[in-house]
């Protein structure tokens, strides 16, 4: 049977690492190639022996697809490809392959130069594992080799990020990556067409979240940033340079312009470059209140949004700035944050999840007292506060796209799987397909059926419609050809033209049977006597009594012969083909049965 | 508001139920099958004392689920047992089931607890109780109210009547008083000691008929004798009475909630005590919003209570534009904190809110 074979790898039943391993139909694919952030050592790279032993995984895998630019689905591909060694080609969107290496560079900068890590990819490792990468389009179906081909999908989630079809032959399986179902104010809902795939595979670790309403969150964002700004303080916001940074910048100008508010927001100027040189790149990918923001020269079209300089740190009175990098690790934002960090009037808010060994992870932590360069310890008197606006799917989710793609089966990653076993229910329920649910190492095996095209000869197809009942749309009709498989092709065709074409001569099958009966009399009597009896019966068939003594029913022949050891026993061979086989032993059990008394 | 946090079911719920643990629970009512019980765990943010604003666990975890058949339109949990009873349409029949959560994360459905003469009668109310064995009281009509027990579903008690009206809710008092209401008003007590004996509606002021009543008792309170707890209805029109279950002839109290006219039926009535907060009810199922009222200031003149706070979220919640206005199905006060509530909507919101007293009063 045709099969699908899925592994999650990596160690452990952890969540929060994604790398998933995928054969079918004699392609191997990995999806994802992420890195555990709660481990500081080897544990937080996938076991990718597990791929192959000794062989290289160039020639395993056919290719690599990342689906979006977390650490947790990128973060072990510089390892993978430099250091444990892959030349194939890795997939990406164009938004991802931009951000990827700047976010891996950055993690690499704190792990190496901060952390001090000695078994960790280098920058070059970085830049020669970007050169392997192709970017792809949305929607755009992507050739890898004659046979697979991949294309994607949008995702929501973060910008760039997609979903993956993964198509050989009529054989596919959906990718998800994280997605979400419901639009953002930056970015859209995930969506796919009816692409019916044998297999949809979807994280689900969030499954089990009934998720606060944004408009909580924000309301919640808005009345931090205004309780600090009224009672004079400054407010610092860390963010990475574009996508959620867009969203809250929109947030807060709309707050501003409702409450009339006059404290100044920045924006630090090394994000505007960064962000003009990204903006042609991602403007299909946000939703259209971001594309109205964008304007040719100047993005930032803000009323109440400028643009930073590093003077106006130290400026009395309350302010709200947007600095990077997003973990307070390095650059801007820990300079401001090393200013402001003393005074209790003061607030940072982390607008997502922090690297361990970064300012932001420590402070959130709860560390309030920091050891800077030179020994110098900070003291943290600002509040600090996190807040996570990036979605995933929940169960509601998952059952939308599931009802969208129409896949034959589903697969879950990243969950326990007795705390799963209620979603699994629910699907199955829902949808009447099989779902899976492997641990980490674990492979599961999809059954596929796949379709084979089989081409019909016009000959065979004419002479099968013509006897028998007339074709009817309701009723299936039996049809019977010779199936001739030869080099990838399947033709269907009459027995004769295959016999023809493989040069082989039909065989001709003849039944003997031999039927004992009672007669003392001659040959030639007993010959008459059964013409007679089977005259009589077989009125619908032509029997014959031919002058050589034998019988014939229809091409059936009987002929009569004594029994060699005892002269009262006559023995009648019943000879048919084939074709007469109904015929045949229907004559030889009649026979069976006797001759009347009175012939 | 202090704090306010709005959340959407995949599908509504007509209860909402507290558990040991913290848990909460909800379930589907819908009329084809399919509908989920899901044990909820509430973010940290509502277990802690104080309000934290931006925590980042702010979700609801669905820890075990269930599929049930039939809507479900009341669910309790029997306590110190893993098991849940629920009722609901098209009779009178229970359904009990097991809540195993640590093997795996469905609530599987054990066993029926059918009632002789069940088909066709409205769903039966039920309430639980472990004092001696845990029971499940339930019934739809006064003539049919038992006692069974969950496990042997052997029947403990049956109380004799001799009308038949419909009930709107029961409680137990203690674990020998029983507390019903009738839809059409009457309270009627019965102690489960003396079942030859009939049980009777109190003597009460009359108050206007066809008008639907349910009625809210205290939790809580230990050690205060449970029949001097004022029990509190609510009627279809907006009517709120508190009796004295030791003096009936006349009403503690009398007020009328401000409800918009016509009401919208009796489908959802909901009144209930804060268990943490003397003297304060809260009232839903007129529109979409709650009322909290604090009935001190309250005497028998009937006129109209001002109330101390009204939620409106559910109003204004989701999806814009589907035609009818949501109607609060169900509200329920959170077991410690004193002013945190949960409320549900018949458009699937699900709002955790915790008002703030006016005048400073604290």
């Amino acid at each position: 049977m045709p099969e699908i074979k899925v592994t999650p790898l990596g160690a452990g039943q952890d969540v929060g690492r994604s790398c998933i391993l995928v054969s079918i139909a004699g392609k191997n694919v990995m999806l994802d190639c992420g890195m555990h952030m709660g481990y500081n050592d080897d544990r937080r790279f996938p076991d990718f022996s597990y791929i192959t032993q000794n062989g290289r995984l160039t020639d395993f895998l056919d290719c690599v697809i990342i689906s979006h630019f977390h650490l947790d689905h990128c973060g072990a591909l510089p390892y993978f490809s430099e250091m444990v060694g892959y030349d194939g080609p890795i997939y990406m969107t164009h938004p991802t392959k931009a951000i990827c290496p700047i976010l891996l560079e950055d993690y690499r900068k704190i792990t190496v130069d901060k952390k001090g890590e000695t078994n960790f990819f280098t920058s070059q490792m970085i830049k020669d594992c970007m050169k392997k990468v192709v970017a792809v389009h949305l929607h755009q179906t992507v050739q890898v080799d004659e046979e697979l081909e991949i294309k994607a999908y949008y995702a929501g989630h973060v910008l760039g990020a997609a979903m993956f079809q993964i198509k050989v032959g009529c054989e596919s399986v959906v990718y998800t990556g994280d997605y979400n179902m419901t639009p953002d104010r930056h970015l859209g809902a995930a969506w796919i067409d009816k692409c019916r795939p044998d297999l949809l595979i979807s994280e689900s670790t969030y499954a089990t979240t009934i998720r606060d309403s944004k408009r909580c969150r924000e309301r919640d964002f808005l009345k931090k940033v205004h309780e600090t700004v009224e009672r004079g303080g400054k407010v610092l916001i860390p963010v990475f340079a574009l996508g959620r940074a867009q969203e809250l910048c929109i947030l807060l100008e709309t707050f501003w312009e409702r409450m009339n508010l006059k404290a100044p927001i920045y924006f630090s100027t090394g994000l505007t470059e960064k962000a003009n040189h990204y903006y042609k790149l991602f403007i299909t990918w946000t939703n259209q209140k971001i594309r109205k923001t964008f304007v040719q020269r100047n993005m930032f079209e803000f009323k109440h949004i400028k643009a930073f300089d590093r003077a106006f740190a130290d400026n009395p009175g309350p302010m709200v700035v947007f600095a990077t990098p997003g973990m307070l690790h390095a650059g801007q934002s820990l300079q401001i944050f090393r200013k402001w960090a003393g005074n209790e009037k003061n607030m940072v808010i982390m607008p997502g999840y922090c690297v361990q060994g970064t300012v932001g992870h420590k402070i959130l932590s709860g560390q309030r007292k920091l050891e800077m360069e030179g020994r110098q310890i900070l003291e943290v008197k600002m509040q600090v506060e996190y807040m996570s606006f990036s979605a995933h799917a929940d169960a509601k989710g998952i059952m939308q796209l599931i009802r969208q793609a129409e896949p034959r089966n589903v697969l879950l990653v990243h969950g326990e799987a007795k705390k799963m076993e209620f979603l699994k229910q629910k699907i199955e329920q829902e949808f009447h397909v099989s779902c899976f649910m492997p641990a980490n190492g674990e492979t599961s095996t999809i059954l596929t059926n796949p379709c084979i095209p089989v081409d019909i000869s016009l000959g065979l197809l004419k002479r099968e419609t013509a006897i028998g009942p007339l074709p009817d749309a309701k009723k299936p009709k039996l049809m019977h050809g010779t199936l001739l498989m030869k080099d990838n092709s399947f033709r269907l065709v009459s027995p004769e033209q295959a016999l023809k074409e493989l040069g082989l001569a039909e065989h001709q099958l003849r039944f003997t049977c031999r039927v004992h009966i009672q007669d003392p009399r001659k040959e030639h009597e007993t010959v008459l006597r059964v013409y007679n009896h089977l005259k009589g019966i077989l009125k619908d068939y032509s029997v014959q009594h031919l002058p050589d003594g034998s019988i014939t029913v229809e091409s059936i022949l009987i002929q009569a012969t004594a029994h060699s050891e005892d002269q009262g026993t006559k023995v009648l061979l019943v000879s048919w083909t084939w074709q007469d086989e109904e015929l045949g032993s229907y004559l030889t059990s009649l026979l069976k049965k006797g001759l009347p008394q009175s012939t | 508001y202090r704090d306010l946090h709005t959340f959407e079911l995949q599908a509504p719920t007509r209860l909402i139920e507290w558990a040991c643990g913290n848990r909460v629970c909800v379930a589907g009512y819908g009329q084809s099958d399919g509908n989920e019980i899901l044990q909820l765990i509430p973010p940290p943010t509502l277990l802690t004392k104080e309000t934290q604003g931006l925590c980042p666990e702010r979700d609801f975890k669905v820890e075990c689920g269930g599929f049930s058949e039939r809507p479900v339109y009341s669910l309790k949990y029997v306590p110190d047992t893993s098991l849940l009873v629920t009722s609901g349409p098209p009779d009178s029949s229970l359904q009990v089931w097991q809540v195993s959560a640590e093997d795996s994360d469905v609530i599987k459905c054990v066993s029926t607890l059918a009632t002789e003469n069940g088909t066709g009668q409205p769903w039966a109310k039920i309430a639980t109780i472990s004092a001696r064995a845990p029971w499940v009281l339930h019934g739809s009509r006064l003539d049919r109210v038992q006692i069974t027990e969950v496990e042997s579903r052997k029947n403990v008690y049956t109380a004799a009547s001799r009308g038949s009206e419909e009930l709107s809710g029961l409680a137990f008092l203690d674990c020998n008083t029983l507390l019903l209401c009738c839809a059409i008003g009457q309270l009627c007590l019965a102690d489960i000691r003396q079942p030859q004996s009939l049980v009777e509606a109190m003597s009460m002021p009359s108050a206007p008929c066809s008008e639907q009543w349910c009625m809210g008792t205290r939790h809580g309170a230990q050690g205060l004798e449970p029949s001097s707890q004022p029990v509190v209805r609510l009627s279809s029109r907006g009517l709120l009475t508190l009796t004295d279950l030791r003096k009936t002839s006349e009403f503690l109290a009398l007020a009328k909630a401000r409800v918009p006219s016509p009401g919208s039926g009796a489908e959802f009535l909901c009144v209930s005590w804060a268990p943490a907060l003397e003297g304060y009810l809260a009232v839903s199922g007129f529109d979409g919003t709650v009322h909290v009222y604090d009935t001190h200031s309250w005497d028998s003149s009937g006129r109209e209570a001002e109330p101390i706070f009204v939620h409106k979220g559910h109003a204004f919640g989701g999806a814009g534009g589907s035609g009818d206005l949501p109607l609060v199905t169900v509200h329920t006060w959170h077991l410690q904190k004193p002013r945190t509530l949960l409320s549900a909507a018949s458009d699937g919101s699900l709002h955790v809110w915790d008002w703030v007293q006016p005048c400073g009063k604290c």
